[in-house]
């Protein structure tokens, strides 16, 4: 125990670099910084904007839009005695991110029942989509407008009529069924909910595995390539001690890399959703605790589970390429065999449903390892749990054959005379 | 003089390449043994043998009462080996590395203490320990790696090249703290290009080529049979 502490030590000091803690520490800067600076541009895009107005027509209905935009946090500055090209430049050297124009005789042809017409004219002053908010409101100013103004007229007409049965005689109500719990709610609402839910588990899976791969497989190459493998291999602790530490020290330090990412990450999704978003995510809570789409310890645990399986495997497969790899920089493409068993799996599980796809691919797809925590979740929801314990057997014994696999390397030959060369013949070397 | 190592039939072949083709020898305590042979001649695969990095395809080696193919990791408590092409880690200061290597042989924190001092000792780096290893220049390293190799005094320290790349006063030093631990009980299985280093070292010698010894016995022996001046001369002797 005492040798395999002092090897484990050593791992963690060559693995924990000021190289590596000057980028967690930037990352985790630069996340908050685009975080700040998105919260910054919500807060604005969501608080008084500037709205130009040119209101040809000065009558009832035309000041009705204008009051209906002031009420909707909207400042409007009014441009009086112009002509529409006139108002353009004008609004066009102000702070405006639209103008809006609205003709003359604009209230006449509502009177009359005739198709009116206003037009919007939006800067665009940058490319974000938050900045573009401005003409949506717009529109839905307007639709709303338009919503009351043809219940006015319907119920001028047809007073003995309500404007809403007749402009929708069909009322849907939505409820979804998870199991024996219902609630109301549209199907494609929830699955939005589940995927978003979801979507972190993905992020963090790949985040490690990837993290944690490369560092094994670094931890091994440059082994090689600094000439101490041999001398590690003499002194006298157990080649699966060796193993053990490597892959524990990078399985330490990769969730951590990850953990601090993921930190950032939050940071800067905190910062893009803002207050609206924890408002919505409250909502979405409820309806989903209703529906049972919810983790309780257990869950929690099934999830911890698969994910620390995956990460064991990748650690295991990494130790193998490790050994294949000549040199540090060789080991650098080793890890690309590795990224795409894991992106497969990441990107299947966003686009399609692996129930549903043709079942040699789905067989393809279950064979990666990295699969099974990208559908646990889903499981967890639905209570698939043999398709849970199967996902969590499987990988274990993928887990097991892979370290017997690499046990046997470092306990032979293989260890000193396994290299895999790009573009050339595999060799054997001693 | 009882023997530490006894090897006989040693073989080893990669694929259809053959790279011992049946070898004895042995290493007596407290000698220097050395293998003399032109590159590929098969001598660092018996030494990676002996160190329990490779495994042989047949014969019998046995280390004091060890089989060495059946106890490799009690064999590697009182071996050390020193690699021809052998770094150390380059983000480890000096003597951190000594403390990192001398941790896996010490029973306690006060032997550990005495490996390292003596470690220290062969080095004669000073406060050069305290900075890091990737810092060194390669006689530095070299010494540092020699020194770990024996501060623990195995019962057999494998050297393969120990002076390979070095200058002639490093290489003079080298020399002497290996005849200096041999002093002290330590046996050496050495492995050199160099006919003046292993004839100011060994006490015996084996010539190898193509995966066989020879011819062996001490220098003046050797000399004496091929009526030879020095080894070089025995060695070009042996090949005819």
């Amino acid at each position: 125990m005492k040798r395999f502490v002092n090897l484990l030590k050593k791992e963690i000091k060559e693995l924990v670099t000021i190289q590596l803690v000057v980028s967690l520490a930037f990352t985790i800067m630069l996340f908050n910084f685009i975080g700040q600076m998105s919260r910054k541009e919500v807060q604005k895009a969501v608080g008084v904007q500037t709205i130009s107005s040119l209101d040809l027509d000065d009558s009832a209905s035309s000041r009705a839009i204008l009051t209906g935009l002031a009420s909707a946090r909207f400042k409007i500055e009014r441009i009086e005695g112009k002509t529409k090209e006139q108002a353009i430049d004008i609004a066009r050297g102000g702070d405006s991110k639209l103008l809006l124009v609205i003709p003359a005789g604009f209230g006449d042809s509502l009177k009359d029942l005739k198709p009116s017409q206003i037009e919007t004219y939006s800067y665009m002053r940058s490319f974000s989509l938050i900045g573009a908010r401005g003409s949506a409101i717009v529109r839905g100013v307007i639709s709303a407008l338009n919503n009351v103004l043809s219940d006015r007229f319907i119920k001028s007409r047809l007073p003995d009529l309500d404007p809403a049965s007749l402009k929708n005689p069909i009322k849907s109500k939505d409820f979804v069924i998870v199991h024996d719990r219902m609630a109301e709610a549209s199907a494609s609402e929830i699955a939005g909910m589940v995927s978003s839910q979801s979507m972190l588990i993905p992020i963090v899976l790949m985040m490690i595995v990837i993290y944690s791969s490369q560092m094994v497989i670094s931890a091994v190459a440059m082994e090689k390539q600094n000439k101490t493998l041999e001398t590690l291999l003499t002194v006298p602790i157990r080649r699966t001690s060796i193993i053990t530490a490597k892959m524990f020290a990078a399985g330490l330090v990769g969730l951590i890399s990850a953990v601090v990412y993921m930190f950032g990450f939050k940071s800067f999704m905190g910062g893009i959703g803002g207050d609206e978003l924890k408002a919505a995510t409250s909502q979405s809570g409820a309806v989903m605790r209703q529906l049972g789409l919810y983790f309780d310890t257990t869950g929690y645990l099934i999830l911890g589970a698969s994910l620390f399986l995956a990460i064991l495997v990748a650690l295991a497969l990494a130790m193998i390429l490790g050994v294949l790899a000549e040199d540090f920089r060789s080991a650098q493409t080793m890890i690309m065999p590795l990224m795409f068993m894991v992106m497969i799996p990441y990107f299947i599980s966003l686009f399609a449903d692996i129930n549903t796809v043709p079942l040699p691919v789905r067989i393809f797809i279950l064979a990666i390892p990295f699969t099974h925590p990208f559908l646990v979740s889903q499981n967890l929801y639905l209570g698939n749990y043999g398709m849970i314990i199967g996902g969590l057997v499987y990988m274990l014994v993928v887990f097991t054959v892979l370290v017997v696999f690499a046990a046997r390397i470092f306990s032979t030959d293989k260890i000193l005379t396994m290299k895999l060369r790009f573009g050339k013949k595999r060799t054997a070397t001693a | 003089m009882t023997n530490v190592l006894t090897v006989k039939g040693l073989k080893k072949s990669y694929g259809t390449q053959m790279a011992l083709a049946g070898i004895d020898f042995e290493v007596r305590a407290g000698e220097v043994f050395a293998l003399i042979g032109p590159n590929g001649a098969g001598k660092t695969t018996t030494l990676r043998i002996i160190a329990t990095l490779l495994t042989p395809s047949e014969g019998d080696i046995a280390f004091l009462d060890h089989d060495l193919r059946k106890e490799p990791g009690l064999v590697r408590e009182k071996i050390s080996y020193l690699p021809e092409e052998a770094g150390a880690y380059k983000n480890m200061k000096g003597l951190d590395y000594l403390h990192f290597m001398a941790n896996f042989y010490a029973l306690d924190s006060e032997e550990e203490k005495t490996f390292v001092d003596r470690a220290v000792a062969i080095t004669e780096l000073g406060d050069r320990l305290k900075t890091k290893v990737g810092t060194y220049s390669k006689g530095m390293t070299r010494k540092i790696l020699l020194a770990r190799a024996l501060m623990t005094k195995p019962v057999l320290a494998i050297l393969d090249e120990p002076t390979s790349g070095l200058d002639v006063i490093n290489a003079l030093e080298v020399r002497e703290i290996v005849r200096r631990y041999v002093k002290e009980g330590t046996s050496v299985l050495l492995s050199s290009h160099n006919m003046l280093e292993i004839e100011f070292l060994s006490d015996r010698v084996a010539m190898i080529d193509k995966g066989r010894i020879l011819d062996s016995g001490t220098p003046a022996e050797l000399k004496e049979k091929h009526q030879a001046k020095n080894l070089e001369e025995v060695f070009r002797s042996s090949l005819r």
